[in-house]
């Protein structure tokens, strides 16, 4: 079965096969519905739809269902994609961007390698209608932990600050440490480790 | 005077951050036509850069449509007549908080889950009147109508 006419057409369909399965009850016609579609990244996942009348996973690219849980997933066509949801997948927002800057150790001087990557930010940064920008600081594990988190909020602060100063506009900017608490290498404590030694650059 | 313009941004934006529950979630991206962001009982005019609070309720007119992305990179955009409440937000992954819950009313929604689905999948969930959509990172349309009177 393909969900491809118009809703009218089809509905009625799908409910007379629900009937048939024993698992409809006499509520007025239900016609919400899901549909998985292949992500960003080209990766398709997973959804899975609790409806009142049952459960169903959507693993396939285009399988959509109700979400009332009555029937198997079926495949959805192109043109009932665009009918349904042309409006709601135009407007989706450009997808955030995010960039890693690296310190030396013990303050907040850049690497020269990241100190180079900033103009490539600003510019990708200042081709965006409406911006807000998260600036994360971490640590590496040498010292204690209120000198790491006072350390890592400082490194975010001054890739803030360098920001700004290059010109970004920014409807808002949010500052903020992780300390030693979020290493994206993980170490013993007392490691010096240059890739836990960053700040995250997120614009959206 | 010799605190710089800069230097008091940031400090307001560090105090901001301090106050989780007060912190915005999100911000509108795109807009058609109109739309609106209720919080509590303060409703404003949606425009590129409004922000969304825990438990706003995002709401557009007729042939309007509105995209809105979340601290976590959830991107969210609906097309015209949709009704959606952010009724959970947490997002702080280094202390392991992780939640969206959100319910849909009416209308049509392609949605893009972010940090907070690949961090802890069974957290993020979308309720409609006649079903809940267990959100497993990915990228899914949904249309919901309202129940027939």
């Amino acid at each position: 079965m393909k969900m491809r006419d118009t809703p009218s057409a089809v509905w009625p369909a799908l409910l007379a096969v629900a009937v048939l399965a024993g698992c409809a009850t006499t509520a007025p016609k239900d016609t919400s519905y899901a549909v998985l579609l292949k992500s960003p990244d080209g990766s398709v996942g997973k959804v899975v739809l609790r409806g009142n009348q049952g459960e169903q996973l959507l693993s396939q690219e285009r399988q959509g269902a109700l979400l009332n849980g009555s029937q198997a997933p079926t495949l959805v066509d192109e043109a009932t994609l665009q009918r349904d949801f042309g409006e709601a997948m135009a407007a989706r927002p450009e997808l955030p961007e995010h960039f890693t800057l690296y310190f030396e150790s013990g303050g907040t001087q850049l690497t020269q390698e990241s100190a180079n990557q900033l103009r490539g930010i600003v510019e990708r940064a200042g081709k965006r209608a409406s911006m807000d920008v998260s600036v994360i600081g971490h640590s590496d594990t040498v010292g204690k932990s209120d000198i790491n988190e006072a350390l890592a909020l400082k490194r975010a602060q001054s890739v803030a600050e360098l920001l700004r100063s290059k010109g970004i506009k920014l409807d808002s900017l949010s500052v903020e440490s992780h300390g030693k608490r979020n290493l994206l290498v993980p170490t013993p404590d007392e490691t010096p480790e240059p890739r836990n030694r960053r700040v995250e650059v997120s614009i959206r | 005077m010799n605190i710089r313009p800069v230097a008091m941004c940031l400090l307001l934006a560090a105090a901001l951050s301090a106050w989780a529950d007060d912190a915005p979630i999100g911000y509108v991206k795109t807009l058609t036509g109109t739309a609106s962001i209720t919080t509590g009982k303060n409703k404003v005019t949606a425009q590129l850069g409004t922000p969304l609070f825990q438990g706003s309720t995002l709401k557009t007119g007729a042939k309007s449509s509105m995209g809105v992305t979340f601290k976590d990179d959830t991107v969210m955009s609906f097309g015209s007549d949709t009704e959606l409440t952010v009724d959970e937000y947490l997002y702080a992954p280094s202390q392991g908080k992780l939640k969206l819950g959100s319910s849909m009313a009416k209308g049509s929604m392609n949605y893009v889950s972010g940090v907070i689905a690949k961090l802890q999948p069974d957290a993020v969930s979308v309720k409609t009147p006649t079903g809940t959509i267990g959100v497993r990172g990915t990228q899914f349309v949904v249309k919901v109508d309202e129940p027939a009177k």
